[in-house]
């Protein structure tokens, strides 16, 4: 059971993270939402029995190696297959029929956690027949999360889950195409990923890559300030070809990105699948 | 940024929606006045309770996206499967944080939110539910000085969520489902 701690910060403390996390590992949590930064901070000091951000900030000063699982649980890993079932629908009916005669097709899911998504991407591509000219860059902050993903081992509790929604959005297809239990675990065809490039990219900082047909972001995106939306949006709009499809989360939106208005139409308004234009 | 509208977080689970429903078509509009409702529901409802709820007249009813702006004469309901959090800039944060008693959205995460923010003008209230979030959240408005109200535990349907309230602290107020529209036409603020 998890139980809601309400840890009392104190500003400077929270400015010294900030600097720690910028200066020393170069990650900048600045332009992350407020109200999550403090979750977050408070769950990791409940965890890890420290008393206070002073404390998480000596660590992260001394004990470097501490750096990646405070980054783990620091970033929010949640995800499904198929996640919000009636968003893949959207993409499977919408979206991804504009690229049954293109020859390539470049993906890049950023923030892609431990890899339900991307799988979620590649069997839809499986049975358009569309993924032997797929190039997926699934890209993710979390070095932790990057190393479950490439598996495709889950465990098997969630498979209850993962097979709900996936029916919700293949109707016809047997999940047992796709995935089968070993052990305690759910474990799917490793072939889907043959094409997959798991790679460490942050948001923030990094360059973004260029020329993709589809850029995938859902529920990334509402951890940052409107401001870092708004910077990351345009970096979306810009790695895009024209014509090219973005999808965000379903309670997601571009409210806050004046270029999104200008360059971007929608496809599916409800579901947050957009087209750049031109 | 206009001013900060008073806000009342309202939770509730297990017995509050239809009394809930029925208090709020009795609210008088007031352009001031933010209700948020952080409802435990289930993840498939995806708009099923917010459709009941859109019927209440001259209300703006709405599930917030992220970085929504929280504007006054609105009510605003927690989506399915996120936590809705309040940011001191004057506009909701979604997260997809792990559920807090089973719950996502979570009462408790939400009153955090607001006390961590410094929302100038709000107050809690929990309704009948069957489990214990918000008891907490709850408690520590009402420690940083925040108006609190719970229904009374024998007016409630399920009366564990008022129940576990009280099992930490003596709220302001423990009212009647009947005289929430009277309540929630005053703006929240605690007596000193």
């Amino acid at each position: 059971m998890i139980e809601e701690v309400l840890p009392d910060i104190a500003e400077s403390d929270l400015e010294a993270f900030f600097q720690i996390t910028h200066t020393i590992y170069g990650y900048d949590f600045r332009d992350y939402a407020r109200a999550s930064v403090l979750r977050r901070l408070g769950t990791i000091l409940k965890k890890y029995g420290l008393p206070d951000v002073k404390a998480l900030n000596q660590r992260l000063l001394k004990q470097k190696e501490f750096f990646e699982t405070f980054l783990s649980e620091f970033t929010i890993g949640t995800t499904e297959l198929f996640r919000d079932p009636s968003a893949w629908v959207a993409l499977r009916k919408q979206a991804l029929p504009l690229f049954l005669s293109t020859s390539q097709i470049r993906i890049w899911h950023a923030g892609t956690s431990t890899g339900e998504e991307v799988l979620s991407l590649a069997i839809l591509l499986t049975e358009m027949g569309l993924y032997p000219r797929a190039q997926i860059f699934a890209t993710d902050i979390d070095q932790k999360a990057l190393q479950t993903a490439p598996k495709a081992r889950y465990p098997l509790r969630y498979k209850r889950t993962y097979q709900e929604n996936f029916q919700q959005v293949l109707p016809r297809v047997p999940f047992s195409r796709y995935a089968y239990e070993e052990g305690n675990e759910l474990v799917f065809d490793p072939q889907l990923l043959r094409n997959v490039r798991f790679l460490r990219h942050n948001l923030v900082s990094d360059e973004p890559f260029s020329r993709f047909e589809m850029i995938l972001c859902r529920n990334v995106l509402i951890y940052f300030t409107p401001e870092l939306q708004d910077r990351v949006i345009r970096k979306f709009i810009q790695a895009l070809v024209p014509g090219g499809i973005l999808m965000i989360g379903t309670k997601e939106s571009l409210f806050w990105c004046k270029e999104a208005e200008k360059k971007l139409a929608s496809v599916n308004n409800l579901e947050r699948i957009y087209r750049r234009q031109g | 940024m206009s001013a900060r509208p008073y806000l009342w977080v309202i939770g509730g689970s297990a017995g509050s929606f239809t009394p809930l429903r029925q208090a709020l078509l009795q609210v008088p509009y007031d352009p001031e006045l933010t209700l948020v409702l952080c409802l435990h529901r289930l993840r498939q409802a995806r708009f099923e309770i917010t459709n009941a709820f859109l019927r209440i007249k001259s209300w703006r009813v709405a599930e917030p996206d992220d970085k929504t702006p929280i504007e006054g004469g609105c009510i605003y309901i927690a989506p399915a499967d996120y936590h809705l959090l309040i940011e001191k800039e004057g506009y909701f944060s979604l997260s997809v944080e792990e559920p807090v008693h089973f719950s996502r959205p979570s009462i408790d995460v939400t009153m955090f939110s607001v006390i961590q923010a410094g929302w100038p003008r709000a107050g809690g209230i929990l309704l009948s539910g069957a489990n214990k979030d918000g008891a907490h959240g709850l408690f520590k408005m009402y420690q940083a000085g925040y108006f609190t109200a719970v229904q009374d535990p024998a007016d409630a349907e399920v009366p564990h969520m008022p129940n576990a309230a009280i099992a930490l602290f003596t709220p302001h107020l423990r009212f009647l489902i009947s005289d929430l529209p009277a309540l929630l036409v005053q703006k929240p603020i605690p007596p000193k």
